[in-house]
């Protein structure tokens, strides 16, 4: 078993290590290189998921030894790892093939593939990962990756802006991350999952609410939630099947993974918290993706947004349903996003959904997909996102009624933007040049989107999948089964895809160039275009309170410590030096004297002529 | 009448060494200087045989002649060095020879 773990966790590496020495020219290579890599992880990652017996699986070594503290490296496969296993292997896997008709006219595509081996190691490592320590070394593995495939393509401004955007806000994030990791070692003398698990079980009252939430900073910063969602929309000038691996099914819903590992150590304060920030998001980011013009900016805000309920089903107490709508998301996004790169691949890259418009009759593959994931992402009766979109509303309302307000009024909205770029982007007629002489992409873009669009609609049915895979969903979805409410859930889960897709319809079903919302309801437009002023805070606060602090740190650095500290004590040493100097004056004489002056002083001195 | 004590022979040991000191210091010639060196040696004799000569013993005697041995060699070495000094830069004066300053 471990050697499989280590292979599965070493393949990527030594495929981007191979890409960096060897195939940096050879781009072609390179590609096949990553894309059969991921495939090897598709198949070492199934051996591992099915080789197990659905027995929890624990190996660990000594990494480093110091005196009494010892840091150890291990895996720990139980259910949850087993399904994020899946996803990203699976997920991955199409992503690469779908990469490699995406990117087959990139100039730098090893650079790419290479990002994309790196990331897959990271990721895995995440998944993998036995102890907080270790998470976090691949977690930040996973923002390097990250800012690496964002930044592609540098030498636009935007793009070199976004990495560093997504990588300061991430470290912010870890910081917090980082702390909670300190305390919990510090509380509790050890970082490995397992025993931290038996340890809370036998003494509850170790965990405290502040602890939960710095180490739930991580899963904020990686998630980008509030308040650090702002790179997410940013993170789109990436290549857009970077967008779909790690900005919509993998990368971002790790930082629900750690929740989920480390459930045991959140406080029901802590969970309630996470579970109104989650459905906050949820609203928050249905009211931004409503008026962005740019399609993956939508889909990057729809993907806050379901994080946002997976974060308010954990903080429900649902960590499976949790899970369960990753792995829808993950489908049903992987797809949107691989549908979106397929357009701005055949549309030349353009990216302004009002600039398409008539694609449905040009590349009908595409369009369909896509509108199969527009459909299981609103929430469609018997589609994936419908069983776990609705396992969070049935619990919201069972459990915590203001956010199932929240989430509920985030359902509609999603289905509303979901549909307006569905109807803009493949309904109506063409509105550009580039757009009317777009044409369906081949096979190696088409075939990932309809394996991924068969898994959105059949994936909500978890008695499909191999029970190795599903495990860690069944109990909680057992329980929300046995929830009361079930017919209401069903007629206002129904009622909400409707009334959204109607408003679409009747709003967006012919549109010009403009937004219509834009001339009908300005005010409520401007503000939701505003994103409530976040990054002009964030900006404001950089530049108007950080900016001085550290410049009247600096000062006081020159002043004292680079001033007074250093350049003081040299120059003491060079004032003495300056009245030594003064007796090298070249003259013999002036040596003797001073010879036998100096003799004498001493041998006063000696004698005692001074008192002793 | 006054009889010679050891006092008498240290002050002049004391003046000896004093008058070879101010040589030294003072003079410019080297050649000069080397004689007043020699001087301040013999001062210290002065006083090595009268700590001898109080105390009753011979290791101040034994002193003596080790300088005076060594004062010798180090004429010789003093004065060849001058020679050749003489020789390369046509002075004997030490404001000449501050080579090392600038």
């Amino acid at each position: 078993m471990e050697t499989v773990a280590f292979s599965i966790l070493l393949l990527p590496l030594l495929s981007a290590l191979i890409t960096l020495l060897f195939l940096r020219k050879a781009g072609n290579i390179a590609s096949l290189l990553s894309v059969a890599t991921s495939g090897g992880i598709l198949v070492f990652a199934l051996y591992l998921i099915f080789e197990g017996q659905n027995e929890v699986f624990t190996w660990q070594t000594t990494w480093m030894k110091m005196s009494s503290w010892e840091l150890s490296f291990g895996f720990l496969i139980d259910a949850p790892a087993r399904l994020l296993l899946f996803v990203v292997a699976f997920v991955g896997f199409l992503i690469h093939v779908f990469s490699l008709g995406y990117m087959a006219d990139d100039d730098s595509k090893s650079r790419y593939f290479g990002g994309l081996s790196i990331f897959m190691f990271s990721m895995i490592g995440i998944t993998l990962a036995d102890n907080l320590i270790m998470i976090f070394v691949f977690w930040e593995l996973v923002g390097f990756s990250s800012y690496l495939l964002i930044a592609h393509y540098f030498s636009t401004d935007e793009a070199a802006q976004a990495s560093k955007k997504a990588f300061i806000v991430n470290r912010v994030g870890d910081f917090g991350f980082l702390i909670g990791i300190v305390l919990t070692y510090w509380a509790f003398g050890t970082v490995n999952l397992y025993e931290l698990a038996d340890l809370v079980d036998f003494d509850p009252s170790l965990v405290t609410t502040f602890l939960g939430l710095a180490l739930a900073c991580g899963f904020v910063g990686k998630s980008a939630q509030f308040p650090l969602h702002v790179w997410l929309p940013d993170a789109m000038a990436g290549p857009t099947p970077v967008s779909a691996l790690i900005h919509a099914a993998t990368m971002v819903a790790a930082g629900i993974y750690l929740l989920l590992r480390i459930d045991f150590m959140f406080t029901p304060q802590a969970l309630s918290l996470l579970a109104i920030l989650g459905a906050g998001m949820g609203l928050y980011a249905g009211f931004c993706a409503l008026v962005q013009r740019d399609i993956k900016k939508i889909l990057a805000y729809s993907t806050l947004s379901q994080l946002g309920y997976m974060a308010a089903a954990f903080g429900l107490g649902m960590p499976g349903i949790a899970l369960f709508h990753l792995m829808t998301h993950a489908f049903f996004k992987a797809l949107m996003f691989l549908g979106s790169g397929s357009v701005i691949h055949a549309c030349h890259h353009e990216q302004d959904i009002f600039n398409y418009g008539g694609l449905r009759k040009k590349m009908p593959i595409t369009a369909f997909t896509f509108l199969i994931g527009v459909l299981a992402i609103s929430g469609v009766n018997f589609l994936s996102g419908y069983f776990s979109k609705d396992a969070i509303l049935l619990s919201a309302y069972n459990f915590n009624m203001p956010v199932f307000v929240m989430l509920y009024a985030g359902a509609i909205l999603t289905a509303l933007y979901m549909f307006r770029l569905y109807f803009i982007t493949f309904e109506g007629e063409s509105r550009s040049e580039n757009s009317s002489h777009a044409h369906e992409n081949n096979a190696l873009m088409t075939g990932p989107l309809i394996l991924l669009a068969l898994l959105s609609i059949v994936g909500g049915y978890h008695t499909l999948f191999p029970f190795a895979i599903v495990e860690s969903l069944i109990p909680d979805i057992e329980r929300v089964a046995s929830m009361p409410n079930h017919m209401w859930m069903i007629v206002l889960g129904t009622f909400a895809w409707i009334l959204g897709a109607i408003t679409a319809r009747n709003f967006y079903g012919r549109v010009g160039k403009e937004d219509p919302l834009s001339s009908r309801f300005p005010t409520f437009f401007a503000l939701c275009d505003s994103k409530l002023f976040f990054d002009q805070f964030y900006g404001f606060y950089i530049k108007r309170i950080q900016d001085p602090i550290t410049r009247f740190i600096e000062v006081m650095e020159l002043l004292f410590i680079s001033g007074l500290l250093v350049r003081g004590t040299a120059g003491v040493a060079g004032l003495f030096a300056l009245i030594g100097k003064v007796c090298y004056n070249g003259k013999i004489h002036a040596y003797a004297f001073w010879f036998v002056a100096g003799t004498i002083a001493f041998l006063t001195y000696a004698l005692g002529v001074f008192g002793n | 009448m006054e009889t010679v004590t050891p006092q008498h022979f240290l002050v002049l040991s004391f003046l000896l060494f004093s008058v070879g000191f101010l040589g030294v210091v003072i003079r410019r010639n080297l050649l000069l200087v080397l004689m007043s060196l020699e001087l301040m040696l013999n001062g210290v004799n002065v006083a090595l045989v009268s700590f001898s000569r109080t105390s009753l013993n011979l290791d101040g005697s034994l002193f003596v002649f080790f300088i005076m041995t060594v004062a010798a060699t180090e004429v010789a070495v003093g004065l060849a060095l001058l020679v050749a000094l003489y020789k390369k830069r046509q002075s004997v004066f030490s404001e000449d020879i501050s080579l090392l300053k600038n």
